[in-house]
């Protein structure tokens, strides 16, 4: 209850500091609108066609319908190669990237079983070409599987139907149609044709090519961990003051201090994470960018911002904690934030980041911030595909305050 | 009387060093109880200790029968401090100030109102509670700073160098409010400081405190008295256990003894005295005499001097109060 207490006057003293929030709330927006438009200014070129490197290993007429697909979809020119042509040229970084035609795709859909492509990129290829290839290659498959599934269907309603003429009310029009619908619906649930995304020598599948579309989580992110900053200096001031040795005075313990300065801190993040992303939905439209998506999942949504904030405040309780003058508080964690946020793929998104700093970006809790934010806003992920994520964050935010807590000088 | 506050070899320690020298003392209740000690002395740390601030590294108080160890919670409801720094919200006004510092100690509602009318009535700022205090002066800070400490209506007031940097309307205002919640609301209060013409106002009891250890406590008159009629310190380029024992024999005089006070040597002709003071040397010594009558004594001193053809180099009398009972004492001053 006091912590309350505590976080109600910070609240109040935060909103009285106009320059405060013209940092922590309009700068973030003017980030934003930048990254969005430099973004939107190094995409690709719509009448510009993309040629895609395409390896045929299935001898099947399934896979050349595909193949005649993609380039009659548009934007997208197919040139076959060899296995070893194609990987050589990747290697050499002369193509981008290749699709390879399993040699069971026909079979596979013939028989209605699942099949996967794979999109093999080079770690310097363009990512937005990348989307642009995956969206089409995904869009000429999901038609050919919903295609192959009706008239699977339909096959069986006619065995069936030729097998017991008896039953021939059973199908009529009203059956046929719901019938149809409802393989539709399947196969927009599961479809028969995947497209797998790699790098050459990378076996798992990579979640992060998809990112950097929008750079509004990022800078959200960056302008969140900002705010450890600002709950370090409300701390430091206090201590500065002497108001903290009023407080150590009080009847109330040094845990509700500690949290009574961590709450302010985790609402200006949650209310900056709600500016930056209504911005990104709304604010983007209005300037002519495109706009971000906010996934499928909103608890999540919630779940990670409020995990990021947490994990921002007790940032806070750890520099307030390690700083033992205002210089190192304004100036030297200033520096280190910006620092963690562009190592943490906050404004270079992390597919070229990882590809030269290999793991590093994993043990900044930034990195999982943007992962998390990520899946969900980009790959349209939920709670339960962003475990790892949320747990990351979990982590770190009970790293900093247990450290916070132990090197927190009351005294 | 029963002791308010029981303080029972109080040490604290930073590593080696030991900022708090086993401090045992006892307030009464409804006294005005004095810390006098120069910056540095440890008095902020002995108050940081009773109220809950700071752990103590051994030893142990008691306020209002509560130990500080086991029930600090029940004893912070019966402190109130008042720190030395302005320990307030600056961009706050004086009542957003002191309803926040009052809703921590559990009060609400209607209680809480009115006893912020009260606090602010008690230190003049009800007119101006409402305007940030960053637009105070500094003696208006000041005396809202108390009103902070107040709020709860604690029975056992800690007030830490009050009046450091108020001007003297201000400071005259708060002796006033420290006298009348004495008088009118039977708080007891420890009020440390460094002049000593405060705690010779307001102080029924004194502790001196140097360097971490209580040196001497009693009444301002029992202290004052330790001195007689007086004490005088002269320089002279050397003195040896003959002359101390002559001087020691003199009519008036009671003691005379050594000191390491530093002095500087007779003056060279047509050399500025004023700028070397600046730059005293360490040679020869101070004799400091404890006297029956300081004004007889002085005559007799001299006449002695004179006739062995020894020169002064200085002379001070010190009258007799709690900064030359601090010197006689430590061989310092107050505000060194």
């Amino acid at each position: 209850m006091n912590a309350l207490k505590i976080a109600s006057k910070d609240l109040q003293i935060f909103f009285r500091d106009r320059g405060a929030i013209l940092t922590l709330f309009v700068l973030p927006l003017v980030f934003v609108a930048v990254f969005s438009g430099v973004l939107m200014s190094i995409g690709v070129d719509e009448d510009e066609a993309i040629t895609l490197a395409v390896v045929n290993l299935d001898v099947g007429e399934t896979a050349q319908i595909l193949l005649e697909g993609i380039d009659n979809a548009g934007g997208v020119l197919v040139e076959l190669y060899t296995e070893d042509e194609a990987m050589s040229l990747l290697d050499e970084k002369e193509i981008p990237r290749v699709l390879v035609i399993p040699d069971d795709f026909t079979a596979g859909m013939d028989s209605h079983h699942q099949v996967t492509l794979q999109l093999i990129n080079h770690p310097d290829a363009d990512m937005q070409q990348t989307e642009a290839v995956q969206l089409v290659v995904d869009g000429v498959a999901q038609d050919m599987a919903l295609e192959s599934q009706i008239i699977a269907s339909l096959e069986l309603m006619g065995e069936m139907q030729a097998n017991a003429p008896e039953e021939f009310q059973v199908f009529n029009t009203e059956r046929n149609i719901s019938q149809a619908q409802s393989q539709f619906e399947s196969a927009q649930d599961q479809s028969l044709v995947s497209v797998d995304q790699r790098i050459p020598g990378q076996t798992e599948k990579r979640k992060d090519d998809l990112r950097e579309h929008s750079a509004v989580p990022g800078i959200a992110v960056l302008f969140v961990f900002m705010t450890a900053q600002t709950a370090a200096h409300m701390v430091f001031d206090e201590k500065k003051v002497g108001v903290f040795r009023r407080l150590l005075a009080a009847p109330i313990s040094k845990l509700d201090i500690l949290i009574g300065k961590m709450i302010p801190n985790m609402i200006i993040g949650l209310i900056q994470i709600a500016v930056i992303f209504a911005f990104g939905v709304f604010g983007m439209k209005l300037l002519g960018l495109t706009p971000m998506s906010l996934g499928n999942d909103p608890l999540a949504l919630v779940l990670v911002a409020i995990l990021i904030a947490l994990c921002s405040s007790c940032l806070g309780v750890l520099i307030a904690a390690i700083a033992r003058t205002e210089n190192q508080i304004g100036g030297l964690s200033t520096l280190v934030l910006w620092v963690l946020a562009i190592l943490g793929g906050c404004i270079i998104p992390l597919f070229y980041l990882e590809n030269f700093l290999g793991p590093i970006p994993k043990l900044i809790p930034h990195y999982w911030a943007n992962l998390a934010f990520s899946d969900i806003t980009v790959r349209g992920l939920g709670i339960g595909d962003i475990m790892l994520e949320m747990g990351a964050l979990l982590l770190f935010s009970a790293i900093f305050f247990a450290i916070g807590l132990w090197r927190f000088d009351f005294d | 009387m029963t002791p308010i506050l029981e303080v029972d070899n109080l040490v604290k320690k930073y590593g080696d060093f030991e900022a708090v020298k086993r401090v045992s003392f006892s307030v009464e209740e409804g006294e005005i109880f004095g810390l006098l000690g120069p910056n540095g002395a440890g008095k902020t740390q002995t108050i940081s200790m009773l109220t809950g601030v700071i752990e103590p590294t051994s030893g142990t108080a008691r306020i209002g029968g509560h130990n500080i160890h086991d029930e600090l919670g029940e004893i912070k409801q019966i402190n109130g401090l008042v720190p030395q720094d302005l320990a307030l919200y600056p961009t706050l006004s004086a009542r957003s100030n002191l309803n926040f510092f009052g809703s921590i100690y559990g009060l609400h509602g209607k209680e809480l109102k009115e006893r912020v009318d009260d606090v602010l009535h008690i230190v003049a700022m009800t007119e101006r509670a409402d305007d940030v205090v960053d637009k105070y002066s500094g003696g208006m800070k000041r005396r809202v700073n108390i009103a902070a400490g107040l709020v709860h209506q604690p029975r056992l007031l800690f007030l830490d160098e009050p009046t450091v940097g108020v001007d003297p309307q201000s400071r005259n205002h708060i002796f006033e409010s420290v006298q009348r919640l004495n008088r009118e609301r039977d708080m007891s209060i420890v009020y440390t400081s460094h002049y000593m013409e405060e705690v010779e106002l307001l102080c029924s009891r004194v502790a001196i405190i140097d360097e971490g250890k209580i040196i001497a406590m009693d009444t301002i008159k029992n202290l004052i008295a330790t001195l007689g009629g007086g004490v005088i310190h002269i320089g002279l380029m050397e003195a040896d256990e003959e002359l101390l024992a002559q001087l020691s024999s003199l009519p008036a005089v009671k003691e005379a003894r050594l000191t390491q006070a530093p002095v500087l040597p007779p003056p060279a002709e047509g050399e500025d005295i004023e700028a070397r003071e600046t730059e005293p040397v360490t040679t020869g010594v101070v004799v400091e005499l404890t006297t029956e009558n300081s004004q007889q004594a002085i005559v007799n001193v001299i006449g002695c001097l004179n006739d062995q053809d020894i020169h002064l180099t200085s002379l001070e009398i010190l009258e007799p109060n709690l900064e030359s009972v601090f010197l006689h004492m430590t061989g310092k001053k107050l505000r060194e």
